[in-house]
C-alpha cells in the first residue's frame, strides 16, 4: 500500500515537472476563479451585516426604550396589533434586550467604539414590523404616529435605510457569481487539458502498463492526484489572496467615521476562515473531478 | 490453455480480419501463426489478450471465456500472459533493470520480490551485467531480450509474440528463438505470429496458416511452405 502511494506521488510530481507551463496556468486560473468565489461570499456577508436588521421583509423597526414600563410596552404592542390592514400581525416580532444585543454584535462588528458603549442593560429592545400594504406613505404616517407613543425610543423605516444598498448588493452578487462560475469552468477545462497532455506524454508507458496487467485505477490515480493537487494549489493561493484582501478592506473601513454604517461591512475573521475551507474543498473537488473524468475518458483502450 | 470457437472479427463493417477461426492450444505447446501481412495473425493475438473482442464466437483462456469477463477482470487475465512485439515497446527513459521491474511494480509486487526476480530473469535472457544500460545503448537483439525478460518475469502461463524476429538479422533472430524455446521448455505456452520462413522451418513446431483471415492449414511439426 505504502509502495503504491509512493509510486502515485512520484508519478504525479514527475508529470507536474514535465508539464510546468500548463500546470502553472491551471493553478493560476483556479486561484483567480476561487478568489472571486471567495470575494463574492465576503461581499455578500458584508452587505448582509448591513441588512441583518431588515431580514425577512421587515419594513419598519420600532425601538423601545430600555427602561420602558411593562404597561407601556404592552400598549405599544397593542397599538401595532390594532392595525391588521397595514401591518402583517402574524409576522410581528419582538426582540428583547438579549436578542437585540446579539444582533448589534453583527451590525457594529467593525465599529468597536460603538460596540463597547452597548450593554444588555442600555440597549433598546425592538419590534420588527412587516408591512402588509404596498403603499409606503401609509407606513410612513403610521411610523410618525408611533414616534409619539410613550416608551418609544425611535422608529426606523427600511426604505430610508437600505433601498440603494439592497439593489446594489443584488447586482454585485449576480455579477460576481456569474464571473466566478465562468472562471471556475475555465479552470476545470484547463485542468482537463493538462491531464490529457500528461496522458498523451505517457501513452507508451500506459500501453505497457495495460499489457502487463496494471489495473485501471492504478493507472488513473496519479492523474487524478495531479488534477486534485492543481485545484488544491489554486485554492491555497486564493486563500492567501482572500486573507490579504480582507485585511486591506478591514483596515480601510476602520478609517471611516463611526456611525456611517460603513463599519458594519467588516467581516469577522472566523467567517473568512470558513470561506477559506470552502475554497479548499471546491478547488480539490473541481480538480479531482475534472481530472477523474479526463483520465477515464482518455485512458480507454 | 487457449481455445477459439468459430471466432470472427470485423474491422469496419465489410472486411473480416478473422473469419470463423477455431483451434485449441494445449498447455505447454509452441504454435506459429503464419501468413502474409494482413492475414489476421496480429488480430488473433489481440483477441487472445483481449485488446480486441470478437463479433462472433468465443475465446477461452485457462478455462475461462474471456469475452464474458468483466472489464475489471482483464488486468488479472493479462497478468497470466506475457507480450513480445516486433518493436520491443521498451520505455526509453528507463534502464534495462527498470524496464523489467516496471512490469512487476505496476501490478503491486513488493520491492524485495522485484529485487530478487529481475536479476534472475535478466540472467536467464543473457543480459546479466547490462542492468544499468538504457535501451538506446543496446543492440536490437538485446532490446528484444529485455522485452522477453519483461514478458516472462511474472512467470506467465502464456507468452504471445508478434513478429519478435521481424527487426533482427538471421543470426540474432536465431538467438531469440533459442530463448523462446527455452522458455517454452519451462512449461509456458507460446503463440508466435511470424512470416519468417527460416525460424518456422528450423523449429518444426505446430503451424497454423492464415490467408485473408481464414485458417487454411493447421499442422503438427509443420513448415512454412
Amino acid at each position: 500500500m505504502i509502495q503504491r502511494l509512493s509510486y502515485a506521488f512520484r508519478e504525479t510530481i514527475a508529470s507536474f515537472r514535465r508539464n510546468v507551463t500548463l500546470s502553472v496556468a491551471a493553478v493560476i486560473t483556479s486561484a483567480v476563479s476561487l478568489l472571486l468565489v471567495g470575494t463574492t461570499f465576503l461581499i455578500q456577508r458584508a452587505f448582509d451585516n448591513l441588512l441583518v436588521q431588515w431580514r425577512g421583509d421587515v419594513g419598519m423597526i420600532v425601538f423601545v426604550r430600555p427602561d420602558v414600563a411593562p404597561e407601556a410596552l404592552a400598549f405599544i404592542k397593542q397599538n401595532l396589533e390594532s392595525q391588521p390592514n397595514v401591518i402583517d400581525v402574524k409576522k410581528l416580532e419582538y426582540l428583547d434586550k438579549t436578542q437585540s444585543f446579539a444582533e448589534a454584535q453583527r451590525v457594529f462588528a467593525g465599529d468597536p467604539t460603538t460596540l463597547s458603549l452597548l450593554s444588555i442593560e442600555t440597549i433598546p429592545s425592538q419590534f420588527k414590523v412587516v408591512p402588509k400594504t404596498t403603499d409606503p406613505e401609509l407606513v410612513r404616517s403610521l411610523a410618525n404616529q408611533y414616534r409619539t407613543l410613550p416608551g418609544v425610543a425611535g422608529v426606523s423605516l427600511a426604505e430610508d435605510e437600505f433601498d440603494v444598498i439592497s439593489t446594489l448588493s443584488g447586482f454585485v452578487r449576480t455579477v460576481t457569481i456569474g464571473m466566478s462560475l465562468v472562471l471556475l469552468a475555465v479552470a476545470v477545462i484547463l485542468i482537463w487539458n493538462t491531464i490529457r497532455t500528461a496522458i498523451f506524454a505517457r501513452r507508451r508507458e500506459i500501453e505497457v502498463m495495460k499489457l502487463v496487467g496494471a489495473t485501471d485505477w492504478f493507472i488513473r490515480v496519479p492523474f487524478i492526484l495531479e488534477g486534485l493537487i492543481q485545484g488544491l494549489a489554486g485554492a491555497i493561493v486564493s486563500c492567501g489572496g482572500l486573507w490579504a484582501l480582507n485585511r486591506a478592506w478591514t483596515s480601510g473601513v476602520a478609517g471611516f467615521k463611526a456611525g456611517t454604517g460603513v463599519s458594519s461591512l467588516v467581516v469577522p475573521s472566523s467567517y473568512v476562515s470558513g470561506i477559506m475551507i470552502a475554497l479548499l474543498v471546491i478547488g480539490a473537488v473541481a480538480g479531482g473531478v475534472g481530472s477523474g473524468v479526463a483520465s477515464s475518458k482518455f485512458l480507454d483502450v | 490453455m487457449i481455445r477459439l470457437e468459430n471466432v470472427s472479427k470485423m474491422y469496419g463493417t465489410e472486411i473480416p480480419a478473422v473469419r470463423d477461426a477455431s483451434f485449441d492450444v494445449p498447455k505447454g505447446e509452441f504454435v506459429f501463426l503464419v501468413g502474409p501481412s494482413g492475414s489476421g495473425k496480429s488480430t488473433l493475438l489481440r483477441l487472445i489478450n483481449r485488446q480486441e473482442r470478437p463479433e462472433r464466437g468465443n475465446v477461452w483462456v485457462a478455462g475461462r471465456n474471456i469475452n464474458e469477463m468483466a472489464n475489471s477482470q482483464i488486468p488479472y487475465l493479462r497478468r497470466s500472459m506475457g507480450n513480445v512485439f516486433q518493436d520491443y515497446k521498451l520505455l526509453p527513459n528507463k534502464t534495462v533493470f527498470e524496464n523489467v521491474a516496471f512490469a512487476l511494480e505496476v501490478i503491486g509486487k513488493p520491492k524485495h520480490v522485484i529485487g530478487q526476480q529481475v536479476p534472475q530473469v535478466l540472467d536467464l535472457v543473457g543480459l546479466a551485467g547490462k542492468e544499468d544500460r538504457f535501451p538506446h545503448q543496446l543492440s536490437g537483439g538485446e532490446q528484444q531480450r529485455v522485452s522477453i525478460a519483461r514478458a516472462f518475469v511474472n512467470r506467465p502461463l502464456i507468452l504471445l509474440a508478434d513478429e519478435p524476429t521481424g527487426n533482427l538479422d538471421p543470426a540474432t533472430g536465431e538467438g531469440i528463438m533459442g530463448l523462446l524455446d527455452a522458455i517454452n521448455r519451462t512449461g509456458t505456452t507460446i503463440v508466435m505470429a511470424t512470416h519468417d520462413h527460416r525460424v518456422v522451418n528450423a523449429m518444426r513446431r505446430r503451424v497454423i496458416q492464415l490467408d485473408r483471415g481464414v485458417i487454411v492449414r493447421d499442422q503438427e511439426r509443420g513448415v512454412y511452405e
